[in-house]
């Protein structure tokens, strides 16, 4: 097949199935076969343009605009997350070069990771009396264990020919680190890197509704509203702006991959 | 050399380039961190014992033996990658304590860093070892030894646009960079055709006449060995490896491999090696 076509004909079905779904939904929800006043598709779209239309409006707390709720929560993860990555990357090339720093670090690693970050949020709220500060220091939590084991794999695991080399032109433990090891454990790296922004993208939306404003806040304020149709805006853009940041490290994986 | 000078001159003129002593390795089991099974026996593999091998300054030497004898880990020693268990390497009259710039190493799988260009890969070696160098010296230099392998068109590929010949070219280049007076490779042709290994034979060879270094190379091939070589050294089979034969190649150089396959003298050594290495391989086949 040709591949203009194919992509064309992929466009096409995606098109399609997204037309019969929302006439679905609306069908459903208008003769009332799920449960009494859940919002049609129709009515969601409506408020979906409503709330896209005007994003950054700001009447207090309780009532913000989606795009400022957004960007609040982006902010949070940002925050977090870059301090994740820059405790994680240099903890994680320590621990896959230190037989020592593995045994040390490696069971708190293997016993927090399992754990949700949500049960860090008290800890937090009674440590720093502060929400703004706690939702970051949940999503650092979030974060750092992905990029930390992967960095750390991929330093126990590089290929050893490269090590190798540098060790017989005679290279310095620092060189070796940043010219070598580095640039070698990227793809592990980035591959971290992108399970902790989807992670933390998850699980602020959950910490949110516990900490006030932010886009969990928002859902969790239009529940108070009873406003389903709201909640189903808000998932539409969690799940948008989730997507596009996945992208972003699906697109640096790609620049940094090696293979043949 | 009249007599006055070699008297002032250094007294490494008395030693071979190379000196194996009383060479042994044994490697040890390393116990990982969550491994409840070993109960930490220290029980080791004895890879080579007793090596003794001298060997002269801008000689070509091949060692060959059969699979898994030994041979690599032999190189390794030589190298500094790793230490020896027992005996001594001396290098002009001097311990060796670990890797340095007068060796260059060739590995079997190039070793080219995949993240690195072509000309960027032996300017991280000469970074490496002259970092007093300026920017505009290393480039030079990188570039006049990707000219030396016929590459200096891809300089700006990546090795993964590349042949695995003209990637190991890259690698010889890379490692002769740094102007060592050794060059040691480990089975470097191995993963390469027929035709592509003959090529780089030839080229190696005229890059050695060129520079003058020591050459150690590693191979399981008795042609390549015939056809480089001042000297076979012929190993035992593995475990505990043992040097069992020197064998001196003494057919004129420069060598062309068509003619060199009709001298009587090339075919008594190459029946030798063969019945050596088809009675070692026999031994290691047999065990197991």
């Amino acid at each position: 097949m040709n591949k203009a076509i194919s992509t064309r004909l992929t466009f096409a079905v995606a098109f399609l199935s997204l037309l019969i779904f929302i006439i679905l939904w609306q069908v459903i929800a208008q003769q009332g076969l799920l449960v009494k006043n859940f919002p049609g598709s129709f009515k969601t779209i409506g408020s979906l343009i409503w709330w896209v239309s005007d994003p950054f409006f700001d009447n207090g707390p309780n009532d913000l605009g989606i795009g400022t709720n957004l960007l609040i929560s982006l902010r949070r993860v940002l925050i977090g997350y870059s301090l994740a990555v820059l405790v994680a990357i240099p903890l994680g090339v320590l621990m896959g070069m230190s037989k020592l720093a593995q045994s040390s670090l490696n069971p708190y690693v293997q016993l927090l990771k399992p754990v949700s970050p949500l049960a860090w949020l008290p800890v937090g709220l009674f440590v720093f009396r502060n929400s703004e500060i706690t939702g970051i220091f949940v999503i650092f939590i979030t974060s750092i264990w992905p990029t930390l084991i992967n960095t750390a794999f991929g330093v126990a695991s590089i290929n050893p020919d490269y090590l190798r080399v540098s060790k017989s032109l005679g290279a310095s433990k620092s060189t070796t680190i940043r010219r070598v090891i580095l640039p070698a454990i990227m793809p592990n790296i980035l591959a971290g890197m992108r399970i902790s922004m989807g992670t933390a993208w998850l699980v602020i939306v959950a910490a949110e509704m516990l900490l006030g404003t932010g886009i969990g806040y928002f859902i969790w304020n239009e529940w108070n509203n009873l406003s389903l149709e709201n909640i189903f805006v808000a998932i539409i853009i969690i799940g948008f702006t989730g997507f596009i940041l996945d992208q972003f490290f699906g697109f640096l994986q790609d620049k940094f991959d090696y293979s043949i | 050399m009249n007599k006055k000078s070699s008297k002032i001159s250094t007294s490494n003129e008395n030693y071979s380039h190379l000196e194996l002593s009383n060479l042994g390795k044994i490697f040890f089991k390393e116990k990982k961190f969550i491994d409840f099974r070993s109960k930490g026996n220290r029980s080791g593999f004895e890879a080579i014992k007793d090596i003794n091998l001298k060997i002269e300054k801008n000689t070509f030497v091949s060692i060959i033996g059969p699979s898994g004898c030994g041979k690599s880990t032999l190189l390794n020693l030589i190298a500094g990658l790793q230490a020896p268990t027992s005996g001594k390497i001396v290098i002009d009259g001097q311990a060796i304590k670990g890797p340095g710039p007068d060796r260059g190493v060739i590995f079997q799988n190039y070793a080219l860093m995949p993240w690195l260009t072509t000309i960027q890969n032996i300017e991280f070696a000469l970074n490496t070892v002259f970092p007093a160098k300026t920017k505009a010296d290393v480039k030079e230099r990188a570039r006049k030894y990707l000219r030396m392998v016929g590459l200096e068109k891809a300089s700006n590929k990546f090795p993964k646009e590349l042949s695995g010949g003209m990637k190991q070219r890259v690698a010889i280049a890379r490692a002769l960079s740094i102007n060592p007076n050794m060059l040691l490779m480990d089975e470097p042709f191995g993963a390469l055709d027929a035709l592509t290994r003959s090529y780089l034979q030839d080229e190696l060879l005229s890059i050695w006449r060129k520079n003058k270094v020591t050459v150690v190379l590693i191979t399981h091939s008795i042609e390549e060995a015939l056809l480089l070589s001042d000297k076979i050294v012929l190993m035992s089979s593995g475990p505990s490896a043992i040097i069992s034969e020197e064998i001196s190649v003494d057919l004129e150089r420069p060598r062309d491999r068509e003619k060199i396959e009709q001298d009587p003298n090339y075919l008594k050594i190459k029946m030798r090696l063969e019945k050596h290495l088809l009675r070692e391989t026999r031994a290691v086949e047999e065990v197991t």
